[in-house]
């Protein structure tokens, strides 16, 4: 897959989070979110400083064009792209040397890709959710939606990897 | 070099978090009136958290400062009662003498010993705040002991609890004394001895200093009846509990008689 097939990519699963955002409603359970999984496509080389940013950005948009709560996805992208390049040397590469640009299900396995999926997803999620409902919703629902949250979106996410690798 | 560009990258990677997250939820309050309250609650409850664990520190850092005030304090009143005590007897005598008659000065022990058989204390008070040797020393809950010497900012005090050392007591309900000694062992025991056997005493009865010698003012709880037995056939022996705890002892009061020249004076002119 080429440089303007990657972007097209990163283009269509955006729109997808709109359109999921704006017109599937799950109910107050889930929140279905796929910005981890875009900041997970950000290529490997970028310094830690332009993934903030562009994770900041993207947040940004979504909560503009979704007519949600304008800083909360930038909130929560901020607090997944931050740890994305220590993640990865955790839970997929320790020898420090980033064979990939973008880490798929193939280069990385299955394993610990879906690992790295679910670790970025779940710090989201839960800056997220705390964000948007700590206070005033009981525990034990902001855990449940958390939980299912997570499930969902790395579910979501999977399938995105699924489909980006056969692309590619 | 590599490891200062590193160190330098790490920080402003660490600043542009903070900014970019201080920037969202800036935000946020700023364009959701719900997300506001919330935010705006939570940073009111933590505020609250930390200001309320400061002023507990704050407290514990001053009870020492505020202990010696209520110290100072409850000496003044102690005087200030003593003087009125005074006035009042002599407004019975038709006297018109002024001046209370005892002298009340604060001081903290920073020595104490209670496993011995003469024990003693060190307070941080001496001659340069008038303390002389001769001295009463008590607090509000007994008697402590007596000022044995003097330098210029300690006072060496002869514990109560030494063999050889006594107090005139009385009891609250009869007004029989006798004197009280320790007679060695637990720190929080004592006997009253020379109550007459015709004396009606029972267990709980409250024992004070009666005011018969120089050195202690008169009417200062010293503890309570817990036993009596018969001695020598003629007068009981009661055992009292303290109500000082010697183990623990921080403020003591170094008690001055204004009236013991003028008894020590009468005492001589009795051939």
């Amino acid at each position: 897959m080429n440089k303007s097939h990657s972007i097209l990519f990163f283009v269509l699963v955006f729109l997808l989070q709109l359109v999921i955002s704006d017109f599937l409603h799950l109910g107050p359970w889930v929140t279905v979110c796929l910005l981890p999984f875009m900041i997970l496509q950000i290529p490997l080389s970028r310094r830690p400083h332009v993934v903030m940013l562009s994770a900041f950005g993207l947040g940004l948009l979504l909560d503009f064009l979704s007519a949600g709560a304008l800083g909360l996805n930038a909130f929560a992208a901020v607090m997944a792209a931050a740890p994305r390049r220590f993640l990865y040397r955790l839970l997929v590469n320790r020898d420090r040397q980033d064979k990939t640009e973008i880490p798929t299900l193939r280069s990385a396995g299955n394993a610990k890709y879906i690992k790295y999926l679910l670790a970025l997803t779940a710090i989201y999620v839960i800056a997220f959710v705390l964000l948007d409902c700590v206070s005033f919703r009981p525990v034990g629902f902001i855990i449940v939606r958390i939980l299912a949250s997570t499930v969902v979106s790395t579910a979501l996410g999977i399938l995105l990897a699924i489909s980006f690798q056969h692309q590619h | 070099m590599n490891n200062r560009a590193g160190l330098l990258s790490t920080l402003t990677a660490i600043i542009l978090f903070i900014v970019l997250e201080s920037l969202s939820i800036l935000l946020l309050v700023e364009n959701s009136v719900v997300q506001r309250f919330r935010i705006l609650g939570t940073v009111r409850t933590a505020q609250a958290w930390v200001w309320t664990r400061t002023s507990d520190i704050h407290y514990y850092f001053n009870l020492r400062s505020e202990n010696e005030q209520l110290a100072e304090e409850n000496r003044q009143l102690r005087e200030q009662l003593d003087r009125y005590a005074a006035t009042a007897r002599r407004i019975d005598s038709l006297s018109v003498e002024e001046g209370p008659d005892f002298i009340w000065i604060g001081a903290t022990v920073i020595k104490n010993t209670v496993n011995r058989q003469r024990n003693h204390l060190i307070i941080d008070r001496g001659r340069r705040d008038g303390v002389e040797p001769g001295m009463g020393v008590v607090t509000s809950r007994g008697v402590v002991g007596i000022v044995g010497a003097v330098s210029n900012h300690y006072a060496y005090v002869f514990s109560l609890l030494g063999t050889g050392q006594s107090v005139s007591a009385k009891l609250a309900a009869s007004g029989a004394f006798g004197p009280m000694v320790w007679p060695g062992g637990a720190s929080d025991r004592m006997l009253l001895q020379e109550i007459p056997v015709h004396i009606q005493v029972a267990p709980g009865d409250t024992v004070l200093t009666s005011g018969y010698s120089t050195i202690y003012p008169p009417d200062i709880p010293l503890g309570s009846v817990v036993g009596t037995k018969v001695s020598k056939g003629s007068s009981q022996e009661l055992t009292v509990a303290l109500f000082e705890e010697f183990r623990s002892l921080h403020s003591v009061y170094v008690v001055k008689n204004n009236r013991q020249p003028e008894i020590e004076e009468l005492y001589e002119q009795v051939p």
